[in-house]
């Protein structure tokens, strides 16, 4: 079974069973699009991940920092006055960068429970 | 399990003065070449060799193809890694690296492991001007038409996003055939997982307990059998973990021959690899080692220096380990690994990693300030007292296991695990 699969979020894991489908059909830079929709779907509906804490090469930072920075560059306003959005630098991603956004993507739905 | 060793060329300035003895490079890679000889001889399976630029003191690595070269000559069976070759085109041109693996493949009668990465330090992203943002990217595309390089006659040439070729036929091609077993540098959980997608053994440091490692072993083969999609023409399902690696004839001897070694590993590491202190590094100045002997000695066992270089957040060190699994390998690694001490004791400790499935145990012995004659004694102890019976295991039980899951993955397999 797919890690995605038990997320429990019904719509998550909708978004994520899609981005599955991509990543197999080959289609990384659509399946990086609906990643970052996943995944900004997460913090819209979990508000509190903007300031869950993680830690990074020993340096403490917001779990939003880990976000894989390739270039889906995921804009978050601490304030909480804009709603997180992801602004894209590239046109293309490669397979490699796509998996990671899913797995991170996976990993970060399971670890908090969602 | 299987058994290699690891080689940085580490090369710590003297604490007490401003730079290496003249001959201090040259003493290293030929201690290199005889502590190699040796393990060849002694039955290990792999030996690994990074690809470093400008980490002074880290690693003095940098052109890996030409020492394996000298070993292809010297040894025998053990077989010659790259652990690993930068493919980004900044560093190497794809077609440069497909030559040089096919001719190291052919001097050493196909021994070679072709094991790939991005790399990751300001030093060196900024030294041949690659873009962070775009390395993984750069690394998958030039890696995957380096596979086609070796297997197509022409190569039929590529139009791609960070380079381009016409057709030509990348001459000589290798031994091994389609190509030489694939390994991709991965530490992360991330990372590994990706290496199993896309048909490679993953090459990193052992940040997790022997259970952990169990969970992602049964995790990585999944994504082997039901969601692999080569990069190259043949797969190498495989884990490999690095850890630090001393055998004396007491634990007591073993830990203070260990010494430095793995602290200043994982403090030299995270100067590196954190761009708050590896982006300012002063080429040619900076004093690693003696900034890492000047720390507090209980700050020698490599949890402090992460703090004093700033990578444990803004809390004194505690006694739990870090939350962050990259750190987490580093604290491990300067502590106390399960293969330092006794033959008896590294016997003990590495059986939990063979129980939970790992394929190749990875050792770093050449580290920090350790002594060659050291390094020669462990090596030896190892080979002939512990190593007999897990190869010999890994025959009759690891074998069969890997073989029972291969038997439902489609795609060829190459592989020397």
């Amino acid at each position: 079974m797919a890690r995605h699969e038990q997320i429990k979020d019904e719509g998550l894991r909708a978004l994520m069973d899609e981005a599955h489908r991509q990543l197999r059909q080959g289609k990384a830079t659509d399946a990086v699009h609906t990643l970052s929709d996943a995944f900004v779907s997460m913090l819209r509906d979990h508000p509190e991940l903007v300031h869950t804490a993680t830690v990074v090469r020993g340096r403490k930072m917001p779990l939003v920092a880990r976000w894989p920075a390739y270039g889906a560059n995921l804009v978050v306003d601490p304030g909480g006055r804009d709603e997180p959005r992801i602004e894209y630098i590239r046109d293309r991603f490669a397979t490699s960068e796509a998996l990671t956004y899913y797995e991170f993507t996976v990993d970060t739905a399971l670890s908090q429970g969602l | 399990m299987k058994f290699g060793l690891f080689y940085e060329l580490q090369l710590p300035k003297p604490a007490e003065g401003e730079s290496w003895d003249p001959d201090a490079e040259r003493r290293i890679y030929h201690e290199m070449l005889e502590q190699v000889e040796l393990a060849d001889r002694l039955g290990f399976d792999y030996v690994f060799e990074v690809e470093h630029h400008f980490l002074e003191e880290y690693s003095h690595s940098s052109s890996p193809e030409l020492v394996m070269a000298a070993l292809s000559q010297r040894t025998r069976n053990i077989r010659l890694g790259h652990g690993i070759v930068l493919t980004p085109p900044g560093y190497n041109h794809p077609a440069r690296v497909a030559e040089r693996i096919a001719a190291l493949d052919i001097l050493s009668n196909g021994r070679v492991e072709f094991g790939s990465g991005e790399s990751s330090s300001d030093m060196e992203l900024g030294g041949f001007g690659v873009d962070r943002g775009l390395k993984k990217a750069m690394w998958e595309e030039a890696t995957r038409e380096i596979c086609h390089m070796m297997t197509q006659e022409p190569y039929e040439g590529f139009g791609g996003e960070f380079f381009s070729m016409p057709s030509r036929n990348v001459v000589p091609k290798p031994v091994q055939r389609p190509h030489p077993p694939l390994w991709v540098a991965a530490s992360r959980r991330e990372t590994t997982m990706v290496a199993a997608r896309l048909g490679m053994a993953s090459l990193g440091f052992g940040f997790e307990t022997p259970e952990e490692l169990g969970e992602r072993a049964e995790e990585y083969w999944r994504l082997v059998r039901e969601e692999c999609f080569p990069i190259g023409r043949a797969i190498n399902p495989g884990l490999a973990v690095l850890t630090t690696f001393m055998c004396a004839e007491t634990d007591e001897e073993a830990v203070r021959r260990s010494a430095g070694g793995p602290g200043f590993f994982a403090y030299s590491l995270g100067y590196y690899y954190n761009p708050a202190t590896g982006g300012r590094h002063d080429p040619g100045r900076t004093n690693l080692y003696r900034q890492f002997r000047d720390l507090p000695r209980e700050g020698q066992d490599g949890r402090s220096s992460l703090w004093a270089a700033g990578l444990l957040g803004e809390s004194p060190p505690t006694e739990d380990e870090p939350e962050d699994e990259v750190q987490r390998a580093l604290f491990r690694a300067a502590r106390r690994g399960p293969a330092i001490g006794t033959a008896d004791t590294i016997r003990r400790n590495i059986k939990r990693y063979e129980d939970n499935h790992l394929d190749v145990l990875v050792l770093v012995a050449q580290c920090g300030d350790r002594r060659h004659e050291h390094i020669m004694e462990a090596i030896e102890r190892f080979g002939t007292e512990v190593m007999p019976e897990y190869k010999e295991r890994h025959e009759t039980e690891h074998r069969p296991w890997r073989e029972k899951r291969l038997a439902e993955v489609d795609c060829p397999v190459n592989s020397s695990i």
